[in-house]
């Protein structure tokens, strides 16, 4: 373990990976800042440079930028009370409020430091957690990995909140649709390409991450009339100090150092991810909160600020844990991550660990880089990167248009790409507008081909009997918390109805 | 039983899933696949089946409330499909016009399509934005652009 510590501890700190991490840090943060554009997208944008890359850089790069996208959701919560993405909803509640009462310094500081101090934690605990379940998983078969991915596919729909499981569960299966797209893994046959050349091949990962998040976000943010009235809000509130008193940093220390380890526990959990994290580790607080603090909440209480900050960022990090071990993406921003990682030829799960140890450890230590450089660099600098902001959006939406377009032209070279991406993105447009979720499509569409392998392996193992469902008890276990996290929704949504009686009035 | 929006989406769902396992059966088959349990045609049958079954789940379960979408302005809606007919003539142009004359042209057509009217921003911000692009591609990244059909006939 520490050979491969140190690997990449070595790969993490060349000059150019280090460049790579403040470069995805920025480019994350003035993403994450745009409302609509969150860090899938941010992430979906980065995709076409690191192909230019090699592994270790190329997720270093995306890995900053998922962070810079998380903090610069949370500078835009703050500064104009628009949330960049869901993850950072909940810092509008406090961070918005402390910035009218002319303490917006203060609120970005009081983000940046629990942000840290979530992502440190999160990371501390990776770096222990992370091989011991790598070390378990090594033992897993076809059939652990069918139930693996069953349960991660399952998951992400079950936590897709109330009134959408049906919808997310849907979008997972059409996901599995277009995944069967073009020839068969193992036969070769060619499936659903209508006799297109163009179509052999099956569609893109990127193509279809870039048409779903990026330019879908940016279509829907000009369908809604944002660009119109955002131009306005855009203009940020003064900044004021940026330091905390003594007093106050007693107030929320233990407030972060709880909402960090519940945030990385929510985090790990496949499909739960930063917002539930952020949404759970506010209700948390707010209820535990003695009565005169609690009335704060809602109207710049910096405990309420604290405690999402800090969970978001940490779950951020847990979502890597089955990711990096089990090869399942824990949120949507980490689905597109392992799109881009077997891009590469590198199969995410237990074998990273010993494969590819300089991936696994650089990854993980520069996470921790990334947080210093989101403290020490970004915080500094948000007063300049927020003027960023007054490019007008006439001007701004159709660059990242273009750089979506153009990100998946210089691939492949071909410009039926182009036309297979106005497609899809009218697709999502509508599949949005009808509110179904698309995460769940490109986390279905990225496992497709694995899990139909796997699946296929098991049954021909097991002679067509499905009982490889049952036969083992690491299978079992993993079919049994399937079921559990279908019944998970139930209870969390008894638990949201309670919290929601205590949120503020959404203003 | 009215038509909300889920069940719009599962009507539509509904008829995607059965024409996806309608399209399964001309999956051809490998001889003696068919006594095989997995096949190239076994998972696109199961997921077929699975949306039928999700559908018709939508399509009956009870009503959620719609009103928290604000309605959509037919302008806006026009101004995005004029973008995407405009990335849509992007890539039917990009082989013929080259690189750097089909990004200004397109570049332009957004943003005057977005609503920006003066002329300096329009030119300024598509052309040399389109040639330092151009330029940092295939001098600096040595990415290979294919030059205009048109121009270098």
């Amino acid at each position: 373990m520490l050979d491969g510590m140190f690997s990449g501890l070595a790969t993490a700190l060349m000059p150019f990976n280090l460049l790579m991490v403040v470069a995805g840090c920025f480019a994350g943060t003035f993403i994450g800042m745009l409302p609509g554009l969150g860090p899938i997208s941010a992430v979906a944008l980065m995709i076409p440079i690191t192909y230019t890359l090699d592994p270790s850089s190329g997720i270093i790069l995306m890995a900053g930028v998922y962070y810079g996208a998380v903090f610069g959701g949370s500078t835009s919560s703050i500064l104009i009370n628009a949330p960049g993405c869901a993850s950072t909803l909940v810092t509008t509640f406090d961070g918005y409020p402390l910035a009218q009462k002319n303490q917006a310094g203060k609120a970005l500081a009081l983000a940046a430091y629990a942000s840290f101090t979530g992502g440190t934690i999160g990371a501390i605990i990776l770096i222990f957690t992370a091989p011991a379940l790598a070390s378990v998983s090594l033992s897993f078969q076809s059939a652990d990995y069918f139930a693996l991915m069953l349960l991660g596919l399952t998951s992400v729909a079950a936590f897709s909140g109330k009134g959408q499981v049906i919808k997310a569960m849907m979008m997972t299966v059409f996901g599995l649709m277009i995944a069967t797209v073009g020839n068969d893994v193992i036969t070769g046959a060619p499936r659903y390409t209508f006799g297109a050349l163009d179509l052999v091949d099956g569609v893109s990962f990127l193509l279809l991450a870039m048409a779903t998040f990026a330019l879908a976000e940016v279509m829907m943010t000009i369908m809604r009339g944002e660009m119109h009235g955002s131009k306005q809000a855009m203009q940020p509130v003064a900044l004021s100090t940026m330091k905390l008193t003594r007093s106050e940093v007693k107030e929320v220390a233990p407030t972060i150092a709880r909402s960090s380890v519940f945030g990385f526990i929510v985090g790990v959990l496949p499909g739960a991810g930063a917002t539930i994290a952020s949404f759970l580790a506010y209700g948390l607080e707010r209820n535990i909160a003695p009565p005169r603090l609690r009335k704060m909440f809602g109207k710049g209480a910096l405990r309420g600020l604290a405690a999402p900050e800090s969970a978001n960022n940490a779950a951020s990090t847990g979502s890597f844990v089955p990711l990096l071990t089990l090869g399942i993406p824990g949120s949507g921003t980490t689905a597109i991550m392992l799109g881009a990682l077997i891009a590469y030829g590198i199969q995410p799960g237990p074998r990273l660990y010993l494969d590819h140890p300089d991936v696994f450890w650089s990854v993980i230590i520069s996470m921790y880089f990334g947080n210093m450089v989101l403290l020490i660099l970004n915080l500094p600098l948000i007063p300049y990167i927020s003027r960023l902001l007054a490019i007008p959006p006439q001007i701004l939406n159709p660059l990242i248009i273009f750089f979506s377009i153009i990100g998946v032209y210089l691939v492949s070279f071909n410009t039926f790409d182009i036309q297979m991406m106005v497609f899809i993105t009218l697709m999502a447009v509508g599949l949005k507008l009808l509110n179904f979720p698309m995460a769940p499509m490109l986390l279905g569409f990225i496992l497709g081909g694995m899990m139909e392998k796997n699946l296929s392996r098991a049954l021909v193992v097991s002679d067509g009997s499905f009982d490889f469902l049952w036969h083992r008890p690491i299978t079992l276990g993993i079919v049994c918390t399937t079921v559990l996290i279908l019944v998970l929704p139930l209870v969390l949504g008894w638990a949201k109805k309670r919290i929601v009686t205590y949120l503020p009035a959404a203003d | 039983m009215s038509l909300t929006k889920d069940r719009f989406g599962g009507v539509l769902f509904l008829l995607l899933s059965l024409s996806y396992g309608y399209f399964a059966a001309d999956i051809p088959l490998l001889p003696g696949d068919i006594y095989e349990p997995f096949h190239a045609q076994t998972l696109p049958y199961w997921l077929s089946g699975l949306g039928i079954i999700l559908s018709l789940l939508l399509i009956v379960a009870k009503a959620e409330d719609e009103s928290q979408n604000a309605p959509l302005l037919r302008s806006n809606v026009l101004l995005m499909i004029g973008l995407l007919a405009l990335t849509l003539l992007f890539s039917v142009l990009l082989p013929w016009l080259g690189f750097p004359i089909t990004t200004s042209l397109f570049l332009i057509g957004s943003y005057r399509i977005l609503g920006e009217r003066r002329i300096k921003m329009l030119l300024g911000a598509s052309v040399p934005f389109a040639l330092i692009f151009w330029l940092l591609l295939t001098q600096v990244l040595d990415v290979y652009i294919a030059p205009a059909r048109l121009i270098f006939w």
